[in-house]
């Protein structure tokens, strides 16, 4: 050994030393004070949950959120019941962003123009370039994705004031439309909703609190519930739980939202022209509107025209219908819109380029001319979690932290103001983005939590604000104070940012219309790389791991195309190809296309999956291409699927039940003799017996019961060519079936979790007793007993255990899900399953435990509520409830008294825990004759 | 060619010798059957064929337990199963090797107790047969199982946590039927041989021949107390035996019987296991026969009228299986529920439909041609009817698994089976092992029994 590699003793203990104490580090909760959520025991035991109120963004909107942290590691999120835009629910994207915090990909170094690089690097070429700018050579310019912390509005405005000439853009890269007021319908209080290719039930920042508000107008299941009438192009969310729904191509959408606002504002609109069942439709919806006064809503969607979706507000408003205005917030800069951003950009005028937090070069102009016009900038830095398709193209790439790493604040879609606390000292050397303002600003060491409290100070005493800070820590929420904005606004006019939308609406003649809508579980392609996203099935197609091109019945005839055959779709400016799928009910002539697919840098797990729809516009932010090709190219590529029948055949509408509003399910609601068994009696009587009741007519298919489980139970990915192998491991799964018939196509929703049947058929066949019954009524599973024989799920009616054919979890995980720091995400109170064992629903038991340990410190019952399921906690609509049925006063006794009650396959004889309340249509008594 | 033991001509003058062209037509003195069977056995010229056949097998054999091995390593997601379709090809193989392994001992037992006396010349290689079928059909479940290295807590053995496996599960009742069956086959097969071991003792031409079949002869001098026992207990076994071959295909039926799903929870299951055993064992041991009446020149000992006779029983067990699905078809309908109605028509029309009226024609139609004395007779038809027989039978077992499981209750989780390279090689590579094992079986032990061919030829050369 050479002498210049030689250690001493004394080195290398200090070496051993020093590493411990990073891989310490690498766990520990933030520097500063962070504060946990109210309901916390006081002091802080080892090995006990912490949980912090903090809030996350979707489209850049706040959804306040509850997260739970083991040990200083966050691994849980659930919803904050104080959030009015969370409700105490989640959705899919809220759940997974534990995934995206660990996800090895994330982008964790400075990259310079050539190599790796470092802050004080970049910071020595900021200052040089924005000397510049202050000369007024080569102005900056920012580009965002929609922005509403109240702290990054405020430094953007000053920044334009120390660098004059500064401009700002922002876009929403999944194409919602810009307007000065934001509308947020009060479906709860609407009696007769039309939706007019919205989507207020499908994926989005407000899912959660729209998918509440309308469950609760239906939820009193009789004739005072509300009737929702859809009329989309292609099957949304939405549609899906409509009472009626029309299909038809966005220009008829376009005419029928014409004509029914003017005709509801008392006005003569002319009359669209409509084939004669649409216009039997229009006819009677508009006579249920005009009957329902004041509850009467109509939702206009962001493929319509600014002018459709003006006139449907004035609508709204003549008619007083319930829609809350929120005013975009006083006094604080308005951005200007990508369309002037691409102008100038190709002009040639930008020089200084900041691209902060969103891929541009992805989901807004993907092609060559973007990335060439990017790449010539020369001073363009791209600051994001990723290091993505447009920070390839730039010279600086500065990762950025992840929201549950950083201090930010964010308004929610509805205005409520949270602050974001970090619940985890940054992973690597990232930076928010408001420490990267800031640098630009010319502070070289920012810090973001200083940056945050300087919004929120009053002129008052360190003693008020610091108590006002830790109560809105504490709380999740802003109260009683509006942040310090900035005097300097840059000027741009609102109305503008309508204007390259409707550019593009000059449709060539003929050919397919494509419209285009964020993926449901990958969203406009930021949550690309997270793989519970991925493996998330699609709600209505149930497909995996890519987007389809879907097609209605006829057009697909008239291609030859059927399900899986990869077909081209092209427009004048690009072509996409994708797998087909045959969607009974999607209007003729229209082909349907998602967003968030075809990324090229999206990390291991993302990238080069399927097509970005895009490619069809670039540059266009509109969900509508007219004038596109289908072509059938011969090949085929058949979609990773969850289920793979969907129709309910003979007497198998036992599954699922539908009544119509105000009726009861036959048999329902009295207690009924139990089917004799030859198993003895049922379990001893505990003081406990849990239940759960699942209401199928609140389910609105949003898939949030599913991630919050995988999530709270370690649950496997097992990847794309695993799920194609009937593999996937979701515990809790969402069937999905047809109802109606082929006139008008309707879906049902199902959530179906372990059924914990008293008389379990999976227990007696089992060879070594590995499933077995508990005292309080649960069929458990005893993973290290299990010799994985699978008897077990043979013999299971409903099919929910789930086995592990590989390692998924523990040694043989798809790409990259095995490294470090992935592991990090494992819920400590929940085994991580082995190879060749079979696992399944355990009703959440670690809870019920948790909940047991702490009745039993003060020797009490459980209380009611005391024990949720994740499912339960996540469930935007409260569908799920879970409870004991030794207390007669519980929620589950009364919802199994209800009279849509149902146990599914009663006639086996398994006597399930978890039953079923039946579905409830509320059709237009005039329309019945549509559909059996 | 002569064979020359201890210096003189054994063969009687007339009779043919092993080896000559012209066929050994009649078997008509003791010496001569001695001659027949032990002749191969102690002499190494000869086996050259049987040397390609080997090497064959023992590429195969090197595949399967190649294949286990992968297996064992890489976890059995590399088969075809998926979480819906939780069974597969081992569960198929094992149930169909469990078949073949039943008709040794029923030949043996069976035709014993009833006195058929022509079995004589089969008995040793069926149940040599049934010996290594059940050894492999013990390993599919090992095979099947996600964490085979605790395949031993299916026993009950003592334990510090005080565990014992379920008594409720089929599957336990499964693996104390194959336990009990493979340890009786063993000693039932190796009993039989006692006497002949002695007879090859006494052949020997070498010391080391001497020293090991003196060994495994376990000192039998041939004497009339030895016969005594010896007739008692194996009358006696064969006794146990007959009850044995039924519970254990019976016990079979049962692990898909002790159900609730469609299409699997019907009492006409263990009857008509144990007779599609008997059904595919016979029609591998005329396979077996034919090869081994070929390979070993044993022309005069397996006669036609063996074929004819098994012949007749395959075209009986044919007929009571084509009246075991008629059973099954009847009371799937008359239940009169939809869940069994609907799994009748996917048996019938569903994805996996040409695959069931393939077995339907190869168990319960083509068998009908034994109807007739001129099939019967012909070997080659016989042969091919037999393997027929044994196509339809593995395919009876792997749609008994896939219908049921991807045609079930909730319709959302239906889903098919797709095999994979891995459950190919692994039936092959079983296939490959059976005959690796069957071969050295051939090459070292007399493949019929002597002592009782003997017997026959002194009674009937008496009358």
């Amino acid at each position: 050994m050479s002498a210049g590699t030689e250690i001493s003793r004394r080195a290398a203990l200090k070496l051993f030393a020093a590493g411990a104490a990073v891989s310490l580090a690498g766990c520990s909760r933030p520097y500063e004070e962070i504060l946990p959520y109210v309901d916390m025991p006081e002091g802080m035991a080892a090995g006990e949950p912490e949980y912090y109120a903090t809030a996350l963004p979707l489209g850049g909107y706040a959804r306040g959120v509850i997260v739970k942290a083991v040990e200083g590691r966050p691994i849980k999120i659930a919803g904050n019941p104080r959030h009015p835009a969370s409700l105490g629910a989640t959705d899919i994207f809220g759940e997974a962003e534990i995934m995206a915090l660990y996800d090895p990909e994330r982008s964790g170094t400075i990259r310079g123009p050539n190599s790796i690089s470092g802050w004080s690097e970049f910071f020595a070429e900021l200052l040089a370039r924005t000397d510049k700018a202050k000369s007024g050579a080569a102005p900056l310019h920012i580009l965002t994705s929609t922005v509403t912390s109240p702290t990054l509005l405020r430094q953007i405005a000053e920044l334009s004031g120390q660098v004059p000439g500064t401009r700002w853009f922002a876009y929403d890269p999944a194409g919602g439309a810009a307007e000065g007021a934001r509308l947020v319908p009060r479906l709860d209080k609407a009696k007769v909703i039309v939706s007019l290719d919205a989507d207020p039930l499908g994926p989005g920042p407000m899912q959660v609190v729209l998918g509440r508000r309308f469950i609760d107008g239906r939820r009193s299941a009789d004739q005072r519930m509300s009737r929702l009438y859809a009329v989309e192009s292609i099957w949304t969310l939405t549609g899906a739980n409509a009472d009626h729904r029309l299909a038809l191509p966005p220009a008829g959408i376009e005419a029928i939202a014409m004509e029914i606002a003017g005709r509801l504002g008392g006005g003569n609109a002319p009359p669209a022209d409509l084939p004669g069942e649409a216009r039997h439709f229009v006819e009677a919806m508009l006579a249920d509107l005009k009957a329902a006064g004041q509850g009467a809503l109509l939702l206009a969607g962001g493929s319509l025209s600014a002018a459709a979706r003006k006139a449907v507000d004035d609508a709204n408003r003549k008619a007083g219908a319930p829609v809350d205005r929120i005013e975009p917030p006083q006094g604080l800069p308005h951005p200007e819109a990508l369309g002037d951003f691409l102008a100038s950009l190709y002009g040639g005028k930008v020089e200084n380029l900041l691209v902060l937090d969103c891929n541009p070069a992805y989901d807004a102009a993907p092609g060559k001319t973007f990335a060439d016009r990017l790449e010539a900038v020369p001073f363009a830095v791209h600051a994001g979690c990723y290091d993505d398709e447009t920070a390839g193209l730039c010279r600086w790439h500065l990762p950025l932290s992840h929201p549950l790493e950083a201090w930010s604040d964010l308004t929610s879609a509805d205005g409520a103001v949270s602050i974001v606390q970090p619940l985890i000292r940054p992973l690597y050397e990232t930076r928010s983005a408001h420490e990267v303002v800031a640098l630009y600003a010319g502070q070289p060491t920012p810090s973001g939590h200083d940056i945050v409290r300087a919004t929120w100070r009053q002129d008052e005493t360190d003693e008020a604000f610091e108590n006002w800070w830790r109560g809105t820590l504490v709380s999740g929420i802003v109260s009683g104070r509006a942040p310090k904005s900035s005097s300097l606004s840059p000027a741009a006019s609102p109305a503008e940012a309508l204007a390259p939308e409707d550019a593009a609406r000059t449709p060539p003649k003929g050919g397919f219309t494509a419209v285009l809508r964020p993926d449901p579980t990958i969203y406009d392609g930021r949550f690309s790389n997270n793989a519970w996203l991925q493996e998330c099935p699609k709600p209505l197609s149930k497909g995996t791991w890519t987007n389809v091109v879907s097609l209605a019945p006829v057009d697909a005839q008239a291609l030859s195309v059927e399900d899986g055959d990869v077909v081209a779709v092209a427009s004048v400016e690009g072509a996409v190809e994708g797998p087909a799928r045959i969607d009974r009910g999607q209007a003729k002539g229209v082909v349907g296309l998602t967003l968030g697919y075809g990324r090229l840098r999206a990390g291991a797990i993302g990238t080069g999956l399927g097509y970005n729809a895009r490619l069809l516009a670039p540059g266009s932010l509109g969900n509508v291409v007219a004038g596109v090709k289908v072509i059938r190219t011969g090949r085929r590529a058949p979609v990773p699927s969850t289920q793979m029948h969907f129709s309910l055949e003979g007497d198998l509408g036992k599954l699922l039940p539908e009544v119509t509003a105000g009726e009861a399910l036959p048999g329902a609601g009295k207690p009924r003799e139990p089917v004799p068994s030859l198993f003895g009696p049922g379990p001893a009587k505990d003081p406990y017996s849990w239940a759960m009741v699942i209401d199928t007519a609140a389910c609105i298919g949003c898939n949030a019961c599913v991630i919050a489980c995988q999530s709270e139970n370690n649950i496997a990915v097992v990847g794309p060519d695993e799920v194609a192998n009937g593999r996937a491991m979701h515990w809790l799964r969402i069937d999905r079936y047809d109802l109606g018939d082929a006139a008008e196509p309707r879906h049902g929703f199902e959530p179906v979790p372990c059924m914990h049947c008293e008389k379990a058929p999976c227990e007696p066949v089992c060879p070594v007793e590995a499933s077995v019954h508990d005292t309080e009524g649960l069929n458990v599973q005893v993973y290290n007993r299990c010799v994985g024989t699978r008897f077990c799920q043979s013999n299971c009616p409903y099919k929910v255990r789930r086995f592990n054919w590989f390692a998924y979890n523990s040694g043989q995980e798809y790409q990259d899900l095995g490294k470090e720091p992935m592991r990090a995400r494992f819920n400590p109170d929940v085994t991580v399953r082995a190879r060749g064992v079979m696992e399944k629903c355990t009703y959440c038991v670690q809870r019920i435990s948790g909940a047991r340990r702490e009745a039993e410190k003060t020797d009490t019952p459980i209380p009611e509520g005391g024990v949720t399921t994740a499912c339960q906690d996540a469930c935007p609509t409260r569908a799920i409830q879970f409870g004991n049925l030794q207390d007669p006063a519980s929620k589950v006794n009364r919802l199994r008294a209800d009279r849509r009650h149902f146990t599914l396959l009663a006639e086996l004889g398994t006597r399930p825990r978890t039953t079923y309340l039946a579905r409830v249509r509320n059709p237009n008594p005039k329309l019945a004759g549509d559909s059996a | 060619m002569t064979m020359a033991v201890g210096g003189a001509e054994i063969f009687p003058a007339g009779t043919a010798r092993p080896g000559d062209d012209r066929r050994l037509t009649r078997v008509n003195t003791n010496e001569a059957v001695n001659v027949l069977v032990t002749g191969p056995l102690l002499d190494s010229e000869r086996w050259r064929r049987w040397w390609i056949a080997f090497a064959v097998s023992a590429a195969l054999t090197v595949i399967f337990f190649g294949s286990m091995i992968y297996l064992f390593v890489a976890g059995i997601g590399i088969f075809g199963n998926n979480s819906i379709v939780v069974w597969g090809y081992p569960i198929a193989n094992y149930v169909w090797w469990i078949g073949i392994g039943n008709a040794g001992t029923l030949i043996s037992s069976m035709l014993l107790l009833t006195h058929q006396r022509w079995r004589a010349a089969i008995n040793r290689l069926a149940e040599a047969m049934t010996l290594m079928a059940v050894a492999i059909a013990g390993l599919m479940p090992i095979m099947h199982m996600g964490r085979p290295q605790y395949f031993y807590w299916l026993a009950p053995y003592p334990n510090t946590m005080g565990l014992w496996p379920q008594w409720r599960s089929a599957l336990i009742w499964d693996f104390w039927a194959i336990l009990s069956y493979l340890l009786f086959s063993i000693v039932f097969w190796y009993t039989g041989l006692i006497p002949d071991l002695a007879t090859l003792r006494d052949r020997a031409t070498t010391r080391a021949k001497r020293v090991v079949y003196g060994a495994l002869a376990l000192g039998w001098r041939n004497s009339a107390r030895h016969w005594h026992i010896y007739q008692t207990y194996y009358r006696t076994m064969a006794a146990l035996a007959t009850p044995l071959v039924c519970s254990v295909h019976s016990i079979v039926g049962l692990d898909f019987a002790a159900s609730l799903m469609p299409g699997w929870q019907e009492t006409i299951f263990p009857p008509y296991f144990v007779v599609g055993a008997m059904y595919s064992g016979f029609g591998m041991v005329v396979v077996l026969c034919a090869a081994v009446r070929w390979g070993l020149r044993l022309e005069a000992l397996i006669t036609m009228r063996h074929f004819d006779i098994m012949a007749k029983v395959m075209l009986m067990a044919g007929t009571v299986m084509l009246i075991s699905y008629a059973t099954e078809w009847f009371s799937g309908w008359y239940s009169g529920r939809g869940v069994d109605r609907r799994f009748l028509g996917f048996e019938f029309a569903g994805t996996y439909s040409p695959l069931y009226w393939i077995m339907i024609f190869c168990n319960c139609i083509a068998v009908q041609a034994f109807w007739f004395r001129s099939v019967r007779r012909s070997l080659p038809a016989i042969i091919l009817i037999s393997v027929l027989i044994n196509i339809g039978m593995w395919l009876e077992r792997i749609l008994i698994v896939w219908n049921t499981l991807s045609h079930h209750y909730v319709a959302s989780m239906w889903r098919l089976f797709y095999p994979t390279l891995w459950d190919w090689l692994i039936l092959f590579g079983s296939l490959g092992f059976f005959a690796f094992l069957y071969l050295l079986f051939v090459r070292f032990f007399p493949v019929v029994s002597m002592h009782e061919v003997r017997q026959l030829v002194r009674e009937e050369t008496a009358s």
